[in-house]
Parts: structure tokens; C-alpha cells; sequence
């Protein structure tokens, strides 16, 4: 084995477990005291406590289709979009700081901000 | 480029477009978005190691048009591209210091810089660094299924018959 291709391998291998380890701690790191954002095209458009006592649901429009968002059980999640791929549907509940939901068509994003 | 040649990649693209939409028919594995399997990515370790750098270029930006176009997703257009320009000169550059026991490597790092550059485009458009949290995981499976297309194309590669 030639001395470049081992050093990828290597780099590569640390890509592999660093992403790993994050991932474990993205898991395993609950938040705390934190607010949900809904922002889209990079303006915030709705803050609210995180968990919410709220329970409603209503559409977020823009030019390129709507979204539909409920709020229940102290958490967020999109419920439908007039999207082809329903990636943000698929998503389900707002769970983790680090995983938002995302809308690419609609450059929507729905996320756990910590203070 | 010779008639042969141009029938070669035809069918190439063919079999890349194929596996795209039967992927897509496939079910998700986790409702985590852009955490796939990537079967398309076999044809294009199998190209970038058999033809040359233009030709390869040539079909994969003719499979992410048509893909775009078969998948009815015109939004996806954008971040196919971003990730499939990265992973094609990634692949492209490690392609002279690898045996034809390492190929797999060069699929890795393709899965790898996808991911990143997919990431990087949905950044840019969608001006917000919150999307930054999917690269763990992205990067994590990215890992694992560019091994097991890239073993695939290895398995092909090495194949004197073909």
C-alpha cells in the first residue's frame, strides 16, 4: 500500500468516527431553557418557548408553495407541503437542537435554539 | 469521440438513471433527509476509473438533469450539482495514487465531499447555518454507503470481461 493512498485512508477514517462521535453526542445531548425558530429565506418569522403549551395549526406561504406546521405535545413538525419531495413531512417532530427541519424548496427552517 | 464510445456511456447513463429511480421507489431507511444509499454513485466510481475525466463529466451531469427531471424535483437540481461537482474532483484527484484494490477509497471520498457539498449549497441558498447539523450524520452514513457502492464498482472494475 503506497504512503498517499494509506493517508487517505486514514483521513478518511477519522471523517468516520469524528462524524460518528458527534452524531452519538447530538444524540445524547438534551436541551435546555431553549426557543423554537421558524425562519424562513433567513428572516425569523415566529419564535416560541420550547416545549410549547400551544396546540394549533396554520400555513406559512410563500412564493414558491406553503408549508403546514402543528404545534402539539409540546413540540413542532410540519404536517404537509405542496412540495414533490415532502422531505420536511418526513422529518416528523422537532427534537434536537442540532437537527432542524428543513424545507429546501421553501428555504423554510424550524429550529431549537439555545439561549 | 468514437461511435462505441458514445454507446458505452449511453448505456452507462441508462443504468445510472435506472438505479436512481428504483432507488427512489425503495423505503427510506430513516426519516432523516439526504441519508441514502446513492446506487448511481457504483456507475460513476465505474467511470471515473474506466474512462476519461470529460467523458465522465459528460454523463454525470447528463444523469443529475435527468434524474432532476424523472424525480419531478427541480428544487434538488441545485444541491445534486453542488454535491456531485466536489465528489467528482474529489474522486478525480485520487484516482492516479490508488490500486485497483483501493478504488472503494476514492467512493468514500466521493460520499464524503457530496455530502459537504450539498450542505454548502443548501447553506448558500438558504442563508442559515442551521442545516450544519445534519454533516455528523450525513458524513457518518455518506461513509458507509459510499464503501459498500464503491466495493461494488471495485468488484466490477476488476472483472476482466467487461
Amino acid at each position: 500500500m503506497n504512503r498517499k493512498a494509506l493517508l487517505l485512508g486514514i483521513v478518511l477514517g477519522v471523517i468516520f468516527l469524528g462524524s460518528g462521535g458527534v452524531l452519538l453526542w447530538q444524540n445524547l445531548h438534551k436541551p435546555q431553557g431553549a426557543h423554537i425558530e421558524i425562519v424562513q429565506d433567513g428572516k425569523v418569522l415566529y419564535t416560541m418557548a420550547y416545549p410549547t403549551a400551544e396546540t394549533r395549526t396554520f400555513r406559512i406561504e410563500s412564493e414558491n408553495g406553503w408549508n403546514e406546521i402543528t404545534i402539539r405535545d409540546g413540540s413542532i413538525c410540519i404536517s404537509d407541503a405542496d412540495c414533490p419531495d415532502q422531505t420536511c413531512v418526513k422529518t416528523g417532530m422537532l427534537r434536537s437542537e442540532s437537527l432542524p427541519i428543513v424545507c429546501l424548496p421553501h428555504k423554510l427552517v424550524i429550529r431549537l435554539e439555545e439561549p | 469521440m468514437k461511435p462505441r464510445r458514445i454507446a458505452e456511456l449511453g448505456v452507462l447513463t441508462g443504468i445510472a438513471l435506472i438505479l436512481f429511480v428504483i432507488e427512489l421507489r425503495l423505503p427510506e431507511l430513516t426519516p432523516i433527509p439526504g441519508v441514502k444509499l446513492g446506487l448511481a454513485n457504483i456507475v460513476t466510481v465505474f467511470c471515473v476509473f474506466r474512462y476519461r475525466a470529460p467523458e465522465t463529466v459528460l454523463l454525470v451531469l447528463t444523469r443529475i438533469f435527468l434524474g432532476a427531471v424523472f424525480a419531478a424535483n427541480p428544487a434538488s437540481l441545485l444541491y445534486s450539482a453542488a454535491g456531485a461537482a466536489l465528489c467528482l474532483t474529489g474522486m478525480l484527484l485520487v484516482k492516479p495514487i490508488l490500486s485497483e484494490k483501493q478504488i472503494w477509497l476514492a467512493s468514500v471520498l466521493g460520499a464524503v465531499l457530496h455530502n459537504t457539498g450539498q450542505i454548502l449549497a443548501a447553506i448558500l441558498l438558504m442563508q442559515t447555518t442551521a442545516v450544519l447539523g445534519y454533516l455528523p450524520v450525513l458524513l457518518f452514513s455518506g461513509c458507509i454507503a459510499g464503501f459498500l457502492t464503491g466495493m461494488a464498482a471495485q468488484l466490477l472494475l476488476n472483472r476482466k470481461i467487461l
